[in-house]
């Protein structure tokens, strides 16, 4: 079971001791998101080596472990759910997803949103169970357990010191499930958001004011739980070779650097590629905005680059 | 010669670890131009080369073990398979290191990737081929099959340019074409030499002089970015649609898949959706993003 844990500071999933529960007190949110724990910063794809016969390929063992996270929070639950769509598209990754079909999701109720999280404008809201296995709302000093899925309710039956939720309980955990609604108090306007990008895709002067203050540091990608954009490299050492995927971003102009051409050397154009990917591109290709609402970008940024200011200023043309 | 036409054989889909690249042999290596190298290669194990078939179009992802993947186009026709093609210019990591393998060293191959031209939709149609420097490998590989049932096609127009006589590759192809009767070979570059007797002028200057009927034609235009750019002015003013231009394009990529997420044109992947795309497809996007 992993849950949040402070590793040098820096708030994130990690295996539970099986004793310490006091996350439950100090936990807003992981500054490293869950995705880290389906999509590694950096993973091994397989080892190759040279014999006589030539280069024999051998993948990483697979442990095929069953995992639970514990206490993950809606947006990132729904980031996951995003992700899926293009880990299954067309070609299965088969890192991800084995990853994704060992694992439970044990959901937590925000109960303490952030200054920069705007999850209600996003369809979504701090108690949203659609995305995990089974959900937990504080109520107090107790829990509310419900069981969202099939195999969430089967993890529940056999769990000994859980008690029949009463009419109160129900009634405390809807009170601090519209409590907790009410203290997401950032907004942003989605309607017709792809194609109002689309219209000003062309519109340079917006952009560049837009991305005027971004330094291309890429954090914003990085810890983006909807982010997935990856590289592969090749590692050779002592003819012992390792080809392993790493995280990349569109914030870096090497992203999409070619021998003689590179259509994004302006970061204004890794911005919008930025943007339109999440608000305009997704939503087309797969029916969804690919953001939750996590405000991580925001909270983030060493600059103060502010995604929902961009969204709410795309100029309106017909 | 005894060619296998792997044109007919079932879609190949390869199974499990769609990352897991399949082992092939370079067989032969042709020098095109200073930098630009031919590869012919098979792959190792007996069942794939039985089972493996590609449309024209479709690309690769290459592997040099310890160095990279790169992407290329497979040039060959699958009307003509004994071994399959590729093309490198000698410009970055992986191609260097390819260009530094010799006949019967090993790569890694994963695909074939993306979409292909669509046969069904150029069929009794004429014709027009732009191409430009090393982007004739994509073409090359839809001209002999469409060589190879001539009787579907209408007119067949090519107009190949290069920078110098020098930088003209498939010249073998180039001169098999300019001998086919029932082909129009137009070949040209941006300047000559003392013993180029041919035309000079850049590709869409000279697509304009040439300028073919758009009447129930269809134009297939591939070379380095900058020519992509104005050539479809051009096809415009001769009266193209934006549905009657094809061009298959090339962007930095990593997995093929759709998945690593940089060769995107607007909402669509170049790997995932093209590289094969009509300009209807891509006009809102080319002007800035490619």
């Amino acid at each position: 079971m992993f849950v949040p844990s402070k590793e040098n500071g820096v708030v994130m999933l990690a295996k539970w001791d099986g004793k310490d529960t006091s996350f439950l007190d100090w936990y807003r949110n992981t500054v490293i998101p869950p995705k880290a724990h389906f999509l590694p910063p950096m993973e091994e794809m397989f080892h190759f080596q040279k014999d006589k016969q030539g280069y024999q390929l051998e993948q990483p063992a697979s442990d095929g472990q069953k995992q639970l996270i514990f206490g993950i929070h809606p947006c990132d639950a729904n980031a996951l759910a995003i992700l899926d769509m293009t880990f299954k598209d067309a070609y299965e990754d088969p890192y991800y997803l084995s990853r994704r079909r060992n694992t439970l999701l044990i959901g937590l109720t925000c109960t303490n949103p952030s200054e920069s999280c705007f999850c209600t404008s996003l369809g979504s809201s701090p108690s949203d169970s659609s995305n995990v296995d089974i959900m937990l709302s504080s109520i107090g000093d107790e829990f509310l357990i419900e069981g969202v899925t099939e195999a969430g309710k089967k993890l529940i039956a056999p769990t000994g010191g859980l008690e029949e939720a009463t009419g109160a309980d129900d009634a405390r955990a809807k009170e601090v499930k519209e409590a907790s609604y009410h203290k997401v108090t950032r907004t942003i306007d989605t309607e017709d958001i792809d194609k109002k990008l689309l219209s000003c895709f062309e519109d340079e002067g917006y952009w560049e004011k837009v991305a005027a203050k971004c330094i291309s540091c890429g954090i914003c990608t990085l810890l983006c739980p909807t982010c997935y954009c990856f590289d592969i490299s090749d590692e050779l050492v002592k003819q012992q070779g390792t080809r392993f995927r790493s995280w990349d971003s569109c914030a870096f102009p090497i992203y999409t650097q070619m021998p003689m051409e590179n259509p994004r050397i302006e970061k204004w154009r890794r911005l919008r590629q930025k943007v339109c990917h999440k608000y305009e591109f997704y939503p087309i290709n797969f029916g969804v905005i690919a953001c939750t609402g996590c405000g991580r970008c925001i909270r983030l940024c060493p600059v103060n680059w502010d995604i929902t200011q961009t969204i709410e200023s795309v100029p309106a043309k017909t | 010669m005894a060619v296998t036409d792997i044109s007919h054989r079932r879609r190949f889909l390869a199974q499990g670890n769609v990352y897991l690249p399949h082992i092939a042999v370079i067989e032969k290596i042709i020098e095109e131009t200073a930098g630009v190298r031919t590869f012919h290669f098979n792959f190792k194990d007996e069942k794939l080369r039985e089972e493996f078939t590609f449309e024209s179009g479709q690309f690769g992802e290459y592997s040099v073990f310890g160095v990279g993947e790169a992407p290329f186009c497979i040039s060959s026709s699958p009307t003509r398979h004994d071994y399959l093609e590729f093309v490198v210019q000698r410009v970055g990591k992986v191609t260097n290191a390819l260009h530094r393998l010799g006949v019967g060293a090993e790569i890694g191959f994963r695909g074939p990737y993306g979409n292909s031209f669509p046969l069904d939709r150029l069929q009794r149609q004429n014709l027009v081929f732009v191409g430009g420097g090393i982007g004739l490998a994509p073409l090359r590989s839809l001209i002999w099959n469409v060589i190879d049932n001539r009787d579907k096609y209408q007119n067949i127009d090519i107009i190949y340019g290069a920078r110098s006589p020098a930088d003209l590759c498939f010249w073998y192809d180039l001169d098999a074409w300019d001998k086919d009767k029932t082909i129009n070979m137009i070949t040209t570059v941006d300047r000559g030499d003392e013993s180029w007797t041919g035309r000079v002028g850049l590709v869409p200057q000279i697509l304009e002089q040439v300028a073919p009927s758009a009447q129930d034609t269809v134009a297939i235009v591939c070379g380095p970015p900058i020519m992509i750019r104005f050539t479809f002015p051009v096809l415009i003013k001769l009266g193209f649609t934006p549905e009657q231009m094809l061009t298959t394009l090339e962007k930095r990529m990593k997995c093929g898949i759709g998945k690593c997420g940089r060769c995107n044109i607007g909402n669509l992947y170049v790997c995932r959706d093209g590289p094969v795309f009509t300009y209807a497809q891509i006009k809102n996007f080319i002007s800035s993003e490619y």
